[in-house]
């Protein structure tokens, strides 16, 4: 899970290995943001599948890469 | 499922975390929770089944307590004053959100080695050119969360 400058750069590090999903990265820090922020609280529980899976929807990360088991 | 006591046992590690600027040992949790090292272990190794926090190799040491990491990474943070190390790009972007903090990430291309650096104020990063890549779905992030 890495930062690049540009879809080149990631097309010669994957090197002819099957490419995973590539996203902006304003839609990485909100993801982090909503996966994240609640880390620290002491109200803090673990998230549920189906939270987990609702921030990503929400983020507009969807379809079968995006899907937790 | 992660009862009450673990939860505040995982909750006092995050905080010895963040007060110390690193992973805490057991001892030092243990003394901050009036537990037994060995209840600290014990609770730990639940915490890591239910992943809730992660042990290295040696199931004894927090590895990461994500977006947390215990060791020197290439994704360095600067937030809420302090230097740290996130697991991955996903996890630098996070430890300011977990610290309620702005923060800077730098990184390095992992094709060039070029450093990265990203400002992030206000939720925005300041280069929205870079791109992020994650190249194991999300079916088997938890399969190798090492690898991931």
């Amino acid at each position: 899970m890495n930062l690049f400058r540009s879809e080149e750069h990631i097309d010669r590090w994957l090197d002819g290995r099957a490419p995973g999903a590539t996203i902006p990265v304003t839609t990485l820090v909100d993801l982090a943001t909503r996966w994240s922020d609640d880390r620290l609280s002491p109200a803090w529980r673990p998230h549920t599948r189906d939270e987990n899976q609702a921030i990503l929807d929400e983020v507009g990360l969807t379809g079968e890469f995006w899907r937790l088991p | 499922m992660v009862d009450e006591a673990d939860r505040e046992l995982r909750n006092l590690t995050y905080t010895a975390f963040v007060e110390l600027g690193r992973a805490p040992t057991a001892d030092e949790v243990a003394g901050a929770a009036a537990l037994d090292r060995t209840d600290v272990a014990d609770g730990w190794r639940r915490l890591h089944d239910q992943h809730a926090l992660v042990l290295d190799p040696t199931g004894s040491r927090i590895w990461m307590a994500n977006p947390f990491s215990a060791v020197p990474t290439p994704h360095r943070v600067h937030a809420d004053g302090r230097w740290w190390f996130g697991n991955c790009a996903w996890d630098a972007f996070g430890i300011g959100a977990a610290l309620h903090s702005d923060g800077r990430v730098e990184t390095v291309c992992p094709d060039c080695d070029d450093p990265i650096a990203v400002e992030v104020r206000g939720g925005l990063p300041d280069d929205e050119a870079l791109l992020f890549h994650c190249l194991v779905a999300a079916r088997q992030w938890f399969d190798d969360i090492g690898y991931t």
